[in-house]
């Protein structure tokens, strides 16, 4: 057996690592180069001499932080090599341009799931599976209790929340890149009929996305000074960074929700200080953790991203999987 | 007209915030279902059943049994929840995508009066069977209610007295009314809903019915410049505020928030209907130290608050008396506009009368209060500091001469309180103590809201009895949220009344208040999250005393 210093990819200083090939995959501080799975900011850093990516990642990156990065790109399943190792990015499903990356090296290969989910999502490729030695997944819901219903199921149920109070103004908080595009494809298909609304950081995902060839319906840009008889039956995206401070105090009679996998729990739901919660995320499920462990072939597992003890054990106990430990 | 809709019902007062929203909900939901199912779903939303007929911990090993979970994994997942009802619904959403016919429309009747009083009828194999059955059959989203039934949890944000104000609206009647025909055994039948929403009132319950609250303002310095002697000095009970009625010879006991409580003070009930006049008092409920003539601690109140029905071992345990402040009616004659200083004379005069003439002994429950006579007002406040010593808040000051109106009036009642330095905070992380207190958590910290936010605002960790803290300290254990090294941050939901010495501005703090030797002065178990203090109240004080 080897040691933690002699695996492929390793954690370093609270990163993931690959020491051949001297790259990094979405550091938390700038380095040399960079792999970067999806374009949430949770996983991208300013800074880096070069970065690399899908070609959707990389257009989303440039559109939020500007054209000032230098990004190479690549296709889906297009092997690259770096230090004589094959390098290939492989659709995770998690949003747009988002993906699973994969290292071959003298015949090991090497799976870094970065986050996923493999629940339909008309705004991005589904979920591919990957064979693998070596797989390192993220376990953002690695417990039971988290099972996400169908998401047109939540969409109905929203569409339903705001219907149900014609009076008011009805604020949906999720996150501006990803989710909010899936939910307003989504609410587009149930009976809401009202309008759609969004923040300007949600409705420059928007365009951006219909840019790359997805289709997302039109909403109207929310100004700071709407009329509220305007808005009274209508949705509004908003950011959830907006939900605490002065920025509601624009709106009059509103109901709020927010749309995240911890809205499962009542107890966090009651906590989080919104109306309501709906159970919708871009993470897998406890199910779909195990199926990807299972369909991945993997000999290996190595969790990140998340409370991992539960479902290690489990997976040890239960299904025999070799689960490793990195050393952080 | 099921089990369903009443989920749903769940489901809406579980995320609506607004009381007239919830008083909505409630109204389509009584309007819409059947007499027999309402009589159900007021059982339930007030708290009269919380029979257990399963433990959590039974259903836990039930589930882990059935679907080969390790025992582990649930107690794990239940960290993350708080509630096993709640954490045996999540995770039966995994397992019962099953073929099994759905019954979709069982009735709340069915299930309450029927399905699940039957399985303690069973042997344990028939009863594990039974339930397994049900969780396959009864739809995923009807799976909490079911387990919060069967674990005897089931609670949802509503009070008594919200039903009593949604059923007031739906048949247009005093909720007075309402509250006095739920009062009592209610039993889930057609005919107890019928009588509920009757609209013909019987006289009865006419009489029952307690005057407005007339409410006491805090102190103000203009009050000073009137002589002392335009004035009627009383301690500050610190008990719960009620008006005692007895009129064609029934005795009803009301809080100010509109509850009848004649079931939690069923001797105090016994005793006054001896006597042979009628009357409306007002006055203060304390538990009371009889050897030493003073109040005890509100906490101990908290132990009969709740409790319907107590056992004569409570009753003795924790002995109550109704202190009298005020006559507002005696035998049908409403004296509200007599003076308070003849209002006093006429009670004084009933109470030494009833006293003499009474077969058993009222006094050992009943008394009138006793009056102060400070000589100017600096002696005033001499008895004010001294009020501590007999567990009273400080003094009720009233004009002689003032009537009896309602409501908060300026100018008629005076509240001198102490120590007017307290906010009802909510306790959001907790400490692992050491010393004497190691193995415990007893270093408390404390937050109020800023909009919907809590903010930390002060750390305690006096102030509880050994007792309390062994009781949040199981609380803390199964109420935590998350970890870090000894420290836990823990479910808002406890709220504790913080006295503090000052309260100054602080950049340092994230609140931007500091305050001076904090410390819990009660567990304010009767109040909600809602219910505590924001910042906002607490700038309020700093301003008021600077």
């Amino acid at each position: 057996m080897r040691t933690k210093q002699e695996y492929l990819i390793r954690y370093k200083d609270g990163n993931l690592y690959c020491e051949l090939a001297d790259i990094w995959i979405d550091p938390s501080k700038p380095v040399k180069k960079a792999l970067i799975t999806h374009a949430h900011f949770d996983h991208f850093t300013f800074g880096c001499e070069e970065y690399i990516s899908t070609k959707e990642t990389a257009m989303l990156l440039k559109e939020r932080v500007g054209d000032n990065i230098k990004i190479k790109t690549f296709e889906y399943g297009e092997e690259f090599k770096i230090n004589g190792i094959n390098i290939s990015f492989h659709p995770s499903g998690h949003i747009l341009g988002s993906s699973q990356i994969r290292f071959i090296f003298a015949e090991e290969k090497w799976l870094i799931s970065g986050d996923f989910k493999l629940q339909k999502d008309q705004t991005c490729k589904q979920y591919e599976i990957v064979k693998t030695d070596y797989l390192i997944s993220e376990c953002t819901f690695g417990l039971p209790i988290f099972k996400w219903d169908e998401s047109n199921k939540i969409a109905n149920d929203i569409s339903k929340w705001i219907n149900n109070s014609p009076e008011k103004t009805s604020l949906l908080f999720c996150y501006s890149l990803g989710k909010a595009q899936r939910l307003l494809n989504e609410i587009n298909q149930t009976n809401f009929k009202g309008n759609i609304y969004s923040h300007g950081s949600i409705h420059k995902m928007n365009n951006s996305y219909r840019e790359l060839g997805i289709d997302i319906k039109d909403t109207i840009k929310i100004e700071n000074k709407k009329k509220i008889d305007e808005l009274k039956g209508s949705l509004i995206l908003l950011p959830p960074s907006l939900s605490k401070g002065t920025y509601l105090k624009n709106f009059k009679n509103i109901q709020t929700a927010f749309a995240s996998g911890w809205m499962s729990i009542r107890a966090l739901r009651k906590r989080s200080g919104y109306d309501k919660g709906f159970a919708i995320s871009d993470h897998a499920d406890w199910d779909g953790i195990l199926e990807v462990v299972k369909k991945s072939e993997a000999k290996n597992v190595f969790f990140h991203h998340g409370d991992s003890e539960a479902l290690s054990k489990y997976l040890v106990e239960k299904e025999s999987t070799n689960v490793l430990l990195f050393g952080k | 007209m099921s089990l369903k809709k009443f989920s749903e019902l769940f489901g809406d007062l579980d995320s609506i915030n607004s009381t007239n929203n919830k008083i909505e909900v409630l109204k389509n939901y009584f309007l819409s279902n059947d007499p027999i199912d309402n009589s159900w779903a007021i059982y339930l939303l007030t708290g009269k059943s919380n029979k257990r007929f399963i433990s959590g911990r039974y259903l836990k090993n039930l589930f882990s049994q059935i679907y080969e979970y390790p025992q582990w994994l649930i107690d794990t997942c239940y960290l993350k929840v708080g509630d096993s009802a709640e954490v045996i619904t999540l995770l039966l959403k995994n397992k019962t995508k099953s073929r099994k016919k759905k019954l979709s429309n069982i009735s709340l009747n069915e299930l309450l009066s029927g399905t699940i009083p039957a399985l303690s009828k069973l042997n344990e194999e028939q009863k594990n069977l039974e339930i397994k059955n049900l969780w396959e059959t009864l739809p995923e989203d009807n799976h909490l209610i079911f387990n919060k039934i069967l674990t005897g949890t089931f609670r949802v944000g509503v009070s008594v007295g919200l039903i009593t104000k949604s059923i007031s609206k739906l048949i247009n009647i005093d909720e007075e009314i309402i509250s006095h025909r739920l009062m009592g055994d209610f039993k889930p039948s057609i005919d107890s809903y019928k009588f509920l929403i009757n609209k013909d009132i019987n006289l009865q319950e006419l009489n029952s019915k307690p005057f407005p609250f007339l409410l006491a303002n805090t102190i103000e310095d203009k009050i000073f410049k009137n002589s002392i002697n335009d004035f009627q000095f009383e301690w500050k009970y610190d008990g719960i505020r009620m008006q005692l009625i007895k009129r064609s010879g029934n005795v009803s006991l009301w809080t100010r928030g509109q509850e009848l409580v004649n079931e939690s003070f069923p001797e105090l009930v016994e005793k006054m209907s001896h006597i042979k006049d009628d009357f409306v008092l007002d006055g203060e409920l304390l538990v009371w130290n009889f050897k030493e003539q003073i109040a005890f601690d509100f906490s101990l109140l908290q132990k009969r608050i709740n409790r319907k029905s107590p056992t004569r071992s409570i009753q003795i345990k924790y002995p109550i008396i109704f202190i009298a402040y005020d006559l507002l009616e005696i035998n049908g004659k409403d004296i509200r506009e007599i003076k308070l200083e003849n209002r006093r004379i006429e009670l004084e005069k009933y109470f030494s009368k009833w006293q003499n003439k009474t077969e058993n002994n009222i006094t050992d429950i009943f008394k009138i209060c006793d009056l102060i006579f400070p000589k100017d007002w600096p002696d005033a406040l001499t008895y004010k500091e001294k009020s501590r010593e007999n567990n009273t808040e400080g003094l009720i000051i009233k004009k002689k001469t003032s009537i009896y109106s309602s409501g908060r009036k300026k100018g008629i009642w005076w509240k001198y309180k102490v120590d007017p330095m307290q906010l009802d905070a909510v306790l959001i992380y907790a400490k692992g103590g050491s010393g004497r207190r190691a193995g415990l958590y007893t270093d408390y910290s404390f937050a109020l809201w800023k909009d919907k936010e809590l903010i930390k605002f002060a750390s305690a960790y006096s102030g509880l009895t050994n007792i309390e803290i062994k009781e949040l300290d199981k609380w803390i254990r199964k109420n935590t949220i998350e970890k870090f090294g000894p420290v836990r941050s823990l479910k808002p939901e406890m709220v504790f009344e913080i006295s503090f010495e000052k309260i100054q501005i602080s950049k340092r703090h994230k609140s931007g208040i500091a305050v001076r030797f904090p410390r819990i002065t009660k567990w304010r178990k009767d109040k909600k999250i809602n219910d505590a203090d924001s910042l906002e109240n607490a700038y309020e004080l700093m301003k008021k005393i600077s």
